[in-house]
């Protein structure tokens, strides 16, 4: 290989054909006199721009579009050393370090000799070694392009905001379950909004027997095995379901509260005393009328139980994953879209209860097609506010369009699957820790479960894995017609 | 050559396509340099024949051959490869030759070889030849080209040599650059043409306008045949191969095959280079060097 150009931070360099570069590969520019060396990631392999060649191809195709037949012969075999030429590529590659005595610094300003430099393949272990990926709370993501593994420290997931994305079937949920897996065993507590219900048998192998996380997993699905009773709801969590989730609007949610704290003073927090003290309660018909339907929206959804022991603790699940470490999977499917926003909201408002009382710690949450459930202004407060609390979420999409600007640009990781729409690519590469380039050019061309690994989980060194399998039985696969 | 006495038969000869199965073969040679070492220069020649036979063309390149000329050597390689061509050689001395022409020298040995290929494994045919059929100088020797025409003619082969451009002028003006009273195909014979010896011609010139479009090129052919028999050649050449721009496709592909593109070069160079070691020499244009922006330019180098 030989250091041709370079502008900016991008490096093109000529590679011949017995040299195997490809897409994400790492390179090392090393210049000796200068005792420094120049860490580049091919992000694209272009042909070499040769004189002449398109004569050659011209030449080969006179005879009406055909190959005209022939015989060559070459004495001195110049054929192949023409070959050679043809061949040559050019790798398009963004410098990503200097590697000064073993130091990494973030630096392109220096340019390496173009005649003396030595080019070679960096290994990924290497890479890796060098940029000090590692650390005390392993996650195996998988293998890289060189065999090697590819290993996470978990503490980079910590107090983060992370984005799993990819078009469809590309392997971001078995990335998700990784993650979640790999957490729970470093007793985390994991927080799923699972929508499709894939993670619900989390606990269990894929030849359906219990595996080691199963006594960590804790399935709760709404109206059947996750119900509420009035009295363990907290009147803030209440009003954020009813304002939110029902849009209740303000006057009417004033006199809830009021309707609220005098059953809660006689004691009948119970759905049958409130739906009777709205329809008697002394108040403008129209505030009459609106906390009716709502009361009869919270009825239908089937989640809330005067019954206390029929209800389940949100709390007990998260205290027992806070001992022990846990996943609570809240099975969202066959949920209507208003029963899972009144969910989402109660179980969030009960997260950030218990955070900011100190009774969790922190829980990472694992939100699918967040853009389903999560109102408008939970965004910012995800990036924001609940951050400081201790609520580390990583977003699963596969329309990285519903995921706003804010959040790509304040992502601390982004596991990034194949995506083939420019469109989708475009928005992804708002991405701050990561260029445009990069992304839109490896992305591209990524194979199913082929991840394009960004951020601080990497130190900033995107690379690419192939996600690990993981022995979890698969659940939410499309139900198909034809299909014995 | 004498041209004074030069003039066109202001009658044209109109042609029709004769549509009788033959066979069409061509020849071309190429050579360029591939660059300078310290003692001589490193050139690349490269002969291809293609022939068309029912509608298609087929081929068979020689070469690139790399030959390493330098002022002790040049005349004891062509002398080498004059024998090997042609079991015997004149055994001589070109030093007055610089090595700046000896490649192209080279090249018209190689094309001559070609060339008496053709005439020997072709029957019936018609076989096109780059240039005309001028004997006695620029290394083309009379009894070589001769024996060439000979042997073609004894294999009922009709040579036609097509020159792409000519300096032989009637009534002052260039003989392509004449204009045709006739709607093409048509022919312009040539009258009163002489040469002084050593240079000897061994075919007839006419100026042959094949197509509509405006190209005209000089057209030479043997001696031996009848005027109708040379028309009957064209015409047959006319109907047996695809002709566009006034030439024929056949000699058209065969130039194309034989000529190097710039990635062959730098091939040629990594070759030399790697298999033997050799050092080219980067030497400044002295051109550029002195007068900048008013030395040569691309378009006269």
């Amino acid at each position: 290989m030989k250091l041709y150009r370079k502008e900016g931070n991008v490096l093109q360099i000529l590679s011949f054909p017995h040299e195997t570069v490809e897409k994400g590969d790492y390179l090392l520019v090393e210049d000796q006199e200068a005792g420094k060396a120049l860490i580049a990631q091919v992000i694209d392999v272009q042909f070499a721009s040769i004189p002449g060649v398109l004569e050659e191809l011209l030449r080969g195709l006179p005879d009406g579009g055909e190959v005209i037949q022939g015989e060559d012969f070459d004495p001195l075999e110049i054929a192949p050393h023409i070959t050679y030429i043809q061949d040559a590529s050019l790798l398009i590659c963004k410098i990503r370090a200097t590697l000064e005595n073993e130091n990494l610094s973030p630096s392109s300003s220096w340019l390496p000799s173009r005649s003396q430099s030595t080019i070679k393949k960096l290994p990924i272990p290497t890479l890796l070694r060098l940029a000090k990926v590692d650390g005390k709370l392993p996650i195996v993501l998988g293998g890289t392009k060189d065999s090697s593994l590819l290993t996470i420290d978990a503490v980079h997931l910590d107090g983060k905001l992370n984005i799993i994305t990819g078009k469809k079937e590309t392997g971001k949920s078995h990335l998700s379950k990784l993650l979640m897996v790999n957490l729970v065993g470093y007793k985390a507590t994991v927080v799923v909004f699972d929508l499709n219900g894939e993670y619900l048998s989390l606990g269990m192998t894929s030849d359906g027997k219990r595996n080691a996380h199963y006594d960590k997993i804790h399935v709760l699905t709404p109206s059947q095995n996750f119900k509420l009773a009035l009295k363990q709801l907290n009147l803030h969590v209440m009003l954020g379901i009813l304002i939110h989730a029902l849009h209740l609007p303000g006057t009417s949610a004033r006199e809830f509260r009021r309707i609220w704290l005098f059953l809660k003073e006689k004691d009948m927090l119970t759905l049958h005393d409130l739906g009777e003290t709205i329809r008697t309660w002394n108040c403008n018909q129209h505030v009459r009328d609106a906390l009716s339907s709502r009361f009869h929206a919270l009825i239908n959804s089937g989640f809330f139980t005067d019954n206390v022991a029929e209800a389940a603790l949100l709390e007990d699940c998260l205290f027992k994953a806070k001992e022990q470490g846990g996943a609570i999977l809240v099975n969202l499917r066959n949920t209507g879209a208003i029963d899972r926003q009144i969910v989402v909201e109660y179980v969030l408002g009960k997260l950030v209860e218990l955070l900011t009382s100190w009774k969790l710690k922190a829980a990472f949450l694992f939100a699918e097609e967040a853009h389903l459930y999560l109102r408008e202004t939970y965004w910012d407060d995800i990036v924001t506010r609940m951050r400081h609390f201790g609520i580390f979420t990583t977003f699963i999409t596969n329309q990285p369009d519903t995921i706003r600007e804010n959040i790509y640009r304040q992502a601390d990781n982004i596991f990034l699957f194949n995506f083939t729409n420019e469109h989708d690519l475009d928005v992804v590469s708002r991405a701050a820790r990561v260029d445009g380039e990069t992304v839109k050019s490896i992305a591209h061309d990524l194979p199913p479960h082929y991840c394009l690994t960004l951020g601080k989980v990497v130190k900033d060194f995107p690379i690419v894995v192939k996600v690990k399998a993981l022995d979890v039985k698969t659940m939410g696969e499309t139900r198909l017609f034809f299909q014995n | 050559m004498q041209t004074h006495g030069l003039s066109l038969n202001p009658r044209p000869i109109p042609l029709s396509p004769k549509r009788q199965a033959t066979t069409i073969a061509a020849c071309d040679t190429s050579t360029i340099k591939i660059g300078e070492t310290s003692t001589g220069v490193l050139v690349a020649i490269r002969g291809a024949n293609v022939w068309r036979q029912n509608k298609s063309y087929r081929y068979i390149r020689l070469g690139p051959f790399i030959f390493h000329l330098t002022v002790e050597s040049k005349s004891e390689v062509y002398n080498a490869l004059e024998r090997s061509c042609f079991g015997t050689s004149n055994d001589g001395n070109h030093q007055n030759i610089s090595i700046w022409q000896m490649p192209m020298r080279i090249a018209g040995l190689l094309e001559r070889w070609l060339q008496s290929m053709l005439a020997s494994m072709v029957s019936n045919g018609l076989i096109l030849f780059d240039g005309s059929l001028t004997a006695g100088a620029g290394g083309v020797s009379t009894r070589g080209l001769k024996q060439i025409l000979v042997r073609a003619s004894e294999n009922n082969n009709t040579v036609l040599a097509f020159s792409k451009m000519t300096n032989l002028r009637a009534d002052g003006h260039i003989i392509t650059d004449v204009p045709f009273e006739l709607r093409p195909p048509c022919l312009l014979e040539t009258i009163g043409l002489k040469t002084k010896p050593p240079i000897t011609l061994l075919g007839d010139v006419f100026v042959a306008k094949l197509t509509c479009e405006d190209y005209a090129f000089r057209l030479d052919i043997s001696k031996d045949l009848s005027l109708e028999q040379k028309i009957e050649a064209v015409e047959k050449l006319l109907g047996n191969d695809v002709i566009s721009q006034s030439y024929p496709e056949t000699l058209r592909l065969a130039h194309i095959l034989c000529t190097f593109t710039a990635n062959e070069v730098l091939a040629m160079q990594h070759f030399a280079v790697r298999k033997y070691g050799l050092k080219l020499v980067n030497r400044p244009d002295m051109h550029k060097l002195l007068f900048g922006p008013f030395g040569r330019g691309e378009i006269c180098s």
